[in-house]
C-alpha cells in the first residue's frame, strides 16, 4: 500500500464515517479543532481505521499523540511498513 | 450608548443581582428544604430545579428594559418531556437563559461553573452534569436515568463560548445520548447574547437576547442516522435559523 492509498482511504473514513467534507481534509487539519472530533469520537475513528486498513491499532500508545490528519497518515504508514 | 451609561447600567444591575440573590436564594433554599420534609425526594428535586429556574428568571428581569430577553416558541411540539436541548453558546449569560424553558432540566456544564461560589454548589446539588469530570459511561448512565425521570438535558455542544456570532464545531455527546435514549432533540438558537457580557468581561451591554426554540427532531426521524449525521443536521438547522434571525441570509 503506497502513501497515496493511505491518504485516500483515511480521507474516505472521515468523509463516510464522520461526514466531513472533502475540502476540509487537509494534511495539516487538526482532528479536534478543525475537523470537530472529540474524545468520544476517537473510539469510532480507531474502529473505522482498523476496519478500513485491516490493522489492530486499539492497543497502540501512539494513537494518543495523533493530532492532525498527517499524523494519522504517518501512523498508518508506519504500521503498514512494520507489516502488522 | 456612551461608557458612563454602560457603567451605570452595570452598577445598577450588579447591585440588584446581589440584593435579589441575597434574598431569593436563602428564601428558596428554605422553601425547598421545608418541602423536602413533606414530599418525596423526586418531588423535592423537581422543586429544587424549579427554584433555580425561578431565581434565574428573576436574574433575567433585573436589567430590563436595558436588556430584554424574548423566548420564541413556534415549535408546536406535542412530543412531551423529556427533551434533549441543543443550543449554540456565545456568552456566560446563556446558562441563565435556559430558565425560559418550561421544563425541568439540568445543564451539561464544563468544570468552571461548578467552581463559582453558591451557583456551583446549587448546580452540583441539582444534578447538573459535569462532562469533563465524569467517565463517559457514568455520564451517559446518569443522563439516561435523568431522562427516565422526565428531566430534560440541556447541552451547549460547542463546549465553550464563541464570544461572537460564529458557531464552533459541535461535540457529539448530546447526539450519542439521543441515540441511546431515543429522546427528542430540540434545537435552540440564542441570538444577541454575545455582548451580554462579552467573552472575557463582566461588562453588560444593552440589547435584546432572543431564544428561539425549533421543532423537536423525534426518534422516528433520526433513528436511522449516525451520530455525525444527527450532529451535522442539528448544527445546520441552528446555523440556518440564526442567519435568519440575524438577517445574515
Amino acid at each position: 500500500m503506497n502513501e497515496q492509498e493511505i491518504i485516500d482511504i483515511t480521507n474516505r473514513v472521515f468523509e463516510e464515517s464522520f461526514e466531513i467534507e472533502k475540502e476540509r481534509l487537509k494534511p495539516e487539519a487538526h482532528i479536534f479543532t478543525d475537523l470537530g472530533l472529540d474524545s468520544l469520537d476517537i473510539v469510532d475513528l480507531v474502529a473505522a481505521l482498523q476496519k478500513s486498513f485491516g490493522v489492530n491499532i486499539r492497543s497502540e500508545e501512539k494513537v494518543r499523540n495523533i493530532r492532525t490528519l498527517q499524523d494519522i497518515y504517518n501512523f498508518i504508514s508506519a504500521i503498514k511498513k512494520e507489516g502488522r | 450608548m456612551d461608557y458612563l451609561k454602560i457603567y451605570s447600567l452595570n452598577l445598577y444591575s450588579y447591585i440588584l443581582f446581589a440584593g435579589y440573590s441575597a434574598v431569593c436564594i436563602p428564601a428558596l433554599t428554605l422553601f425547598v428544604a421545608f418541602m423536602s420534609l413533606i414530599v418525596g425526594h423526586r418531588r423535592a428535586m423537581r422543586l429544587f430545579r424549579r427554584a433555580i429556574a425561578w431565581w434565574s428568571r428573576g436574574i433575567l428581569l433585573v436589567p430590563f428594559p436595558f436588556i430584554k430577553v424574548c423566548y420564541e416558541n413556534d415549535s408546536g411540539d406535542t412530543t412531551g418531556e423529556p427533551y434533549i436541548f441543543v443550543c449554540n453558546h456565545r456568552s456566560f449569560s446563556d446558562g441563565f437563559l435556559m430558565a425560559v424553558l418550561p421544563v425541568e432540566g439540568v445543564q451539561v456544564v464544563n468544570i468552571w461553573p461548578f467552581k463559582i461560589p453558591v451557583i456551583g454548589f446549587f448546580a452540583r446539588y441539582a444534578g447538573y452534569l459535569n462532562i469533563r469530570m465524569m467517565q463517559s459511561e457514568e455520564f451517559f448512565d446518569r443522563a439516561v436515568q435523568l431522562l427516565g425521570d422526565n428531566v430534560s438535558i440541556i447541552f451547549f455542544p460547542e463546549g465553550t463560548r464563541s464570544g461572537n456570532r460564529k458557531m464552533g464545531n459541535f461535540h457529539s455527546a448530546a447526539f450519542r445520548l439521543a441515540l441511546k435514549s431515543k429522546a427528542p432533540i430540540v434545537p435552540l438558537c440564542i441570538s444577541g447574547s454575545e455582548n451580554i457580557p462579552p467573552k472575557g468581561s463582566l461588562l453588560l451591554r444593552p440589547g435584546t437576547i432572543r431564544v428561539r426554540r425549533l421543532r423537536a427532531i423525534t426518534w422516528s426521524e433520526y433513528k436511522e442516522w449516525s451520530v455525525f449525521t444527527l450532529k451535522n443536521r442539528v448544527r445546520e438547522l441552528i446555523g440556518t435559523e440564526l442567519s435568519l434571525m440575524e438577517n445574515r441570509v
